[in-house]
């Protein structure tokens, strides 16, 4: 299979920062010993190089997908990459000390895109919590329950984003703004979900919810309805509770902040 | 480069943001517009023949250029080479810019961008840090001035 190797190794050695940075033992392929390589984390892309100063990585190992254990090894501090597919490659490194193993460990683990996401949409969800309940203007009174934002963003998030983003057409655009905001649904339960060539709406949960449409708000980015810890979905009582529960509480650290 | 392959064919199979047979032309000269399946997981754009399981290749999305060619094509250029363009040949207006926008938002570093600014407008609301309840705050990639970093090896090319 092709990759863009030379793009992806440029990515590697431009100044986009890097996760973490350092030095590792890793287990050869076919040489079983352990060779010190340097180290770059960036995003879920983990790359090595012969030494600290080189021009090109030699390798890279994807990360998506992975899951990081310690392992029982001769090697001290050492650890392993692993992934759920068949004939995968386990890939075995061991740090220089303890804190160094777990430092890395723990940077693995929350290397993938998907966590990233998870990360992004539920502080994207809050930010529209504080805004809304500052919006509010200091009512007292719950939301609603017909105050159901996020289904009728949902609804309006395709178009939104899509009409918003065609002036935003280089990805290298700095201060990201409201507009831009990925409207993807995806989260770990829409994922097995999702139509190949489909929608990019996120329909799936709501699917479940009353029939009667909440009024529109005023339009926002396109957010997703999704959070990533929200209860089960079906439940739209226990969800606008759920829902209700957090905006009290934000409203209140707010306030006391004025 | 060395790269894990296997995992990453493997990875072209996971449920993905957008997938759909579009025409797809390479960026070198003499190239034509072939017909792939064409298809979006995280930050990889897949692309297969119509009927065949393994992907024929990968396009990491980190580094590129999205442009709108004309009102059904768009194309993927990579920073490093600016010049060499992937084209991408949709059935209408509205698939383009959907593609147009999947990909822009398909990136690693398009979602740290956001996470700090979110971060950032939370805590200048609240007074809170809201990635302290998951243990994260001082991960050097969520960190507002990490764009400020300047690893050595920058130097070493000039």
């Amino acid at each position: 299979m092709k990759l863009n190797e030379r793009s992806v190794a440029h990515y590697a050695t431009c100044d986009s920062p890097p996760d973490k940075t350092g030095f590792l033992f890793k287990k050869g392929e076919r040489n079983t010993a352990y060779h010190r390589r340097w180290f770059v984390l960036k995003g879920n892309m983990l790359f090595y190089f012969e030494e600290r100063d080189g021009r090109e990585p030699i390798g890279v190992i994807v990360l998506e997908g992975c899951t990081v254990e310690l392992c029982e090894s001769a090697e001290e501090f050492a650890f392993a990459v692993k992934f759920d597919c068949a004939k995968a490659r386990v890939y075995k490194l061991a740090a220089d000390s303890q804190a160094a193993m777990e430092s890395w460990v723990k940077a693995l683990s929350r290397a993938s895109f998907d966590y990233m996401r998870l990360v992004v949409k539920e502080l994207e969800r809050q930010l529209e919590e504080i805004q809304d309940a500052a919006g509010a203007g200091g009512q007292q009174a719950r939301p609603k329950p017909q105050r159901r934002h996020q289904v009728a963003r949902s609804r309006s998030g395709a178009s939104s984003s899509s009409s918003s983003s065609s002036s935003s057409l280089s990805s290298s655009s700095s201060a990201p703004s409201m507009t831009a905001v990925c409207s993807a649904p995806r989260s770990l339960q829409d994922e097995a979900q999702l139509v190949s060539g489909g929608s990019r709406e996120n329909g799936v949960a709501w699917s479940k919810a009353p029939a009667r449409a909440p009024p529109v708000p005023p339009r926002r980015f396109g957010a997703s309805l999704e959070s990533p810890v929200s209860p089960d979905t079906g439940c739209f009582s226990k969800l606008h509770d759920w829902y209700g529960r957090e905006v009290e509480e934000l409203r209140a650290q707010w306030l006391q902040s004025q | 480069m060395r790269f894990n392959e296997k995992e990453l064919v493997c990875l072209s199979r996971q449920p993905s943001e957008m997938a759909a047979e579009l025409g797809m032309r390479g960026p070198k000269k003499g190239d034509v517009v072939k017909r792939r399946l064409v298809k979006l997981v995280v930050n990889f754009l897949f692309y297969f023949r119509t009927d065949e399981e393994e992907p024929v290749g990968a396009l990491l999305l980190e580094q590129c250029r999205v442009e709108r060619e004309d009102t059904q094509t768009f194309s993927i250029a990579f920073l490093d080479d600016a010049e060499r363009k992937y084209l991408f040949e949709c059935d209408s207006e509205e698939q383009c810019k959907e593609w147009i926008d999947s990909i822009i938002k398909a990136s690693y570093e398009f979602m740290r961008r956001n996470l700090i600014f979110y971060r950032t407008e939370i805590h200048r609301l609240t007074g809170k840090d809201p990635l302290e309840q998951y243990g994260i705050s001082d991960e050097t990639r969520f960190q507002v001035n990490s764009g400020s970093q300047l690893m050595a090896r920058d130097t070493s090319s000039l």
